[in-house]
């Protein structure tokens, strides 16, 4: 905790340090004549994409004679603090993966150059996450692969106990319950309280019908986050969600049946699989999110591909970043690690049409709206899990949580 | 005789809850993905693998980052052996002025934690243009304020008498200090050395900052792209810490006896 907040400090440090070049109108795109693309690009990427990409990249350079794209994989970890640090010290690669939640604060340093319109279009992406590279009107990079959340279930479990996957916030709580008394999933629905949390609780404020920010100011406290706090919450209350599980004893709590339902992303499904042996496959499904009294609105997530002011290979840069787009290449590059294609013509493609599961995604991205691309969001987000989590252990109040949350994001602002 | 029994099996009973981590994590270094998940957890593996190990291996260039952990750390430990003695033995025994306010900053920059220069470190690290280079990764480690502490402490107890004699048969001050006091340190040269090898051998944020590039990489940067936001590979990562923590294990085994006499003299004032 101490390291996080001098870390915090630190950033905000970087922030103001940076921030002077920014808040003036919004920024020019410069167009980028990719027929001179040539020589070596370097990439940033995390985790097991950072580990894949090295060598999915062989087949954009065999396309292009005279590119070469040198992949650092890099860990989650420390890719925060190893960007910030580079943007600092002026040592960045020419391109980058970031988290889609990092886009507003990078943005903000200056260190990001504007999408150029003459090669990367818009519309082909799905609008929640073009959302997320939109900082104060200017777009910066382009989505790469994209992440939203919908509903597990146990289909032996519901079966069993005789009832369907629910469409509204109502039929969540009955089918919870029906899951519950009658199949014998003493846990019920896994809700998550902590880290992370904010994303179990965002989307049912935009379900309710309102929002967190609007006008650039922080809306936390209005009757619809009370709603949607008081909807998370009665799952703690009625036992239809446990607050006492050891950290980790999800998703085995899934597999053996004793938490019936879930809200997660694309990647539970190949994790459940590989979680519960091959024969479990067949026993769990996903549906989207139940609505609310405004829709059934879920949360996009992601990463997405930057190309930094000081790259040294600018053409060739935006030429991959161009290339990593493609639906075909999306397609494959999901046939590969699992990622979501951010590009809506590649759902089109065989790989994805093959498992029902992964389609129900693609239906949810339709309705699915980013975090707010405000440079602060990270430390926001830090308040509401924080907040959350006294709300789900029962030590305050809906009503209470909406104002603590209200109160401490106002101190913080949007950094606008 | 009973209460010597009585303290033994005190001591049996601690050692076995230090070790058993460490036994786990051993032995689920060689239990297949699925099992190291398993609840309830088992204890000794059901089935017996080296796929972790194996897929350790051959998915990184894991003895590329061995070759840099050591070389980092070594390097680390010969600079601060040789540097922080020397600024310790000027603490302890050269009067000169601004002496204590010196000292004082030293003591301060204890209590800053790294976290917080990392930045403006980097900033400097690059504009210096070793970015991505061993020297960028070593000179920040080179001389650390715990180090002078610990050997300014240690010096000062050598007796004044020793280094006024070697004066006054005409010893300049570098032969007093390589003939006369370093021999006399080698028990906190050990311990500083064991200090200075364990916290380079686990450095992790600030490797992984300078290092851009992956054969650049030490092994706790190189152990990190496991662990993902989603699906972190605990095989490879269990596999990887106890490659990390063999070396430290074997060098605390040969080093010991200096560790805790070190750790005994600076104790005494």
């Amino acid at each position: 905790m101490k390291r996080f907040v001098i870390g915090v400090a630190a950033v905000g440090l970087l922030a103001t340090a940076c921030g002077r070049s920014a808040g003036g109108p919004a920024e020019e795109a410069k167009d980028v004549d990719v027929n001179k693309a040539a020589g070596e690009v370097t990439v940033w990427a995390m985790g097991a994409e950072g580990e894949a990409l090295g060598a999915f990249a062989k087949e954009f350079e065999a396309a292009n004679p005279g590119v070469t794209v040198k992949v650092t994989p890099l860990g989650w970890d420390v890719a925060h603090d190893k960007i910030t640090a580079a943007i600092a010290g002026n040592a960045t690669p020419d391109v980058s993966m970031l988290g889609s939640t990092w886009m507003g604060e990078m943005a903000k340093t200056g260190a990001l150059e504007p999408t150029p319109g003459n090669l990367i279009d818009e519309s082909v992406f799905f609008p929640g996450a073009w959302g997320t590279g939109e900082v104060a009107g200017t777009a910066y990079g382009v989505p790469w692969y994209v992440e939203t959340r919908a509903f597990y279930y146990r289909t032996d479990l519901a079966e069993k106990a005789g009832v369907k996957p629910p469409a509204t916030w109502e039929e969540t709580t009955a089918f919870v319950k029906a899951l519950k008394d009658k199949a014998g999933a003493d846990l019920g629905v896994e809700q998550n309280f902590k880290q992370g949390s904010w994303q179990e609780v965002v989307p049912l404020v935009w379900q309710a019908g309102g929002d967190i920010s609007a006008a650039g100011k922080w809306t936390f406290d209005t009757p619809e986050m009370v709603t949607a706090l008081t909807h998370y919450a009665s799952f703690f209350e009625d036992g239809l969600a446990a607050t006492d599980q050891p950290t980790g004893a999800f998703p085995q709590t899934f597999v053996k049946g004793k938490v019936g339902a879930f809200y997660s992303g694309p990647w539970m499904i190949a994790g459940m699989e590989k979680e519960g042996g091959a024969d479990f496959a067949g026993k769990f499904s996903v549906a989207p999110y139940p609505k609310g009294s405004a829709g059934g609105t879920s949360v996009i997530g992601g990463s997405n591909m930057v190309v930094f002011k000081s790259a040294k290979n600018r053409e060739a840069a935006w030429k991959f970043l161009q290339w990593l787009t493609d639906p075909k290449v999306q397609a494959s590059w999901f046939g590969k690690v699992a990622a979501l294609p951010s590009v809506q013509a590649a759902w089109q493609e065989p790989a994805l049409t093959a498992d029902q599961r992964v389609g129900v995604f693609g239906d949810q991205l339709k309705d699915a709206r980013s975090a707010p691309a405000v440079p602060t969001w990270e430390q926001v987000a830090k308040v509401m899990e924080t907040e959350i989590e006294k709300l789900a252990l029962g030590k305050q109040s809906a009503a209470d949580t909406a104002k603590a949350m209200q109160a401490q994001a106002e101190t913080i602002g949007t950094g606008a | 005789m009973t209460r010597r029994m009585w303290t033994y099996a005190g001591l049996a009973a601690g050692l076995v809850l230090v070790a058993f981590p460490f036994g786990w994590t051993l032995l689920a270094s060689f239990k297949p993905e699925s099992e190291i998940r398993r609840d309830p957890p088992t204890f000794l593996p059901d089935q017996w693998t080296f796929a972790n190990y194996a897929g350790l291996f051959e998915r990184t260039q894991m003895d590329q980052a061995f070759f840099n952990s050591t070389v980092v750390a070594l390097a680390a430990v010969a600079g601060n052996l040789l540097f922080c003695s020397m600024v310790g033995y000027a603490f302890a025994k050269l009067p000169f002025r601004g002496r204590n306010v010196l000292f004082g900053l030293v003591l301060v920059q204890l209590m800053v934690p790294a976290i917080v220069v990392m930045i403006p470190q980097f900033v400097l690290i690059a504009s210096f243009g070793l970015v991505n280079t061993f020297l960028g990764i070593i000179l920040p480690t080179i001389v650390t304020p715990l180090g002078i502490f610990l050997m300014r402490q240690f010096i000062a107890d050598i007796p004044d008498e020793l280094v006024h004699a070697a004066r006054v048969d005409g010893a300049r001050e570098f032969r007093i200090f390589f003939q006369i006091v370093l021999p006399l340190c080698k028990p906190a040269l050990a311990t500083l050395g064991l200090i200075t090898f364990f916290t380079s051998w686990n450095g992790f944020i600030w490797p992984a900052v300078v290092a851009q590039s992956e054969d650049m990489y030490t092994l706790p940067v190189a152990l990190a792209i496991f662990s993902n936001a989603q699906a972190t590979q605990y095989g490879l990562l269990i596999a990887g810490a106890v490659v990390v923590v063999l070396p430290i294990l074997v060098i605390f085994l040969f080093l010991q006896r200096y560790f805790v006499q070190g750790t005994t003299f600076t104790g005494l004032k």
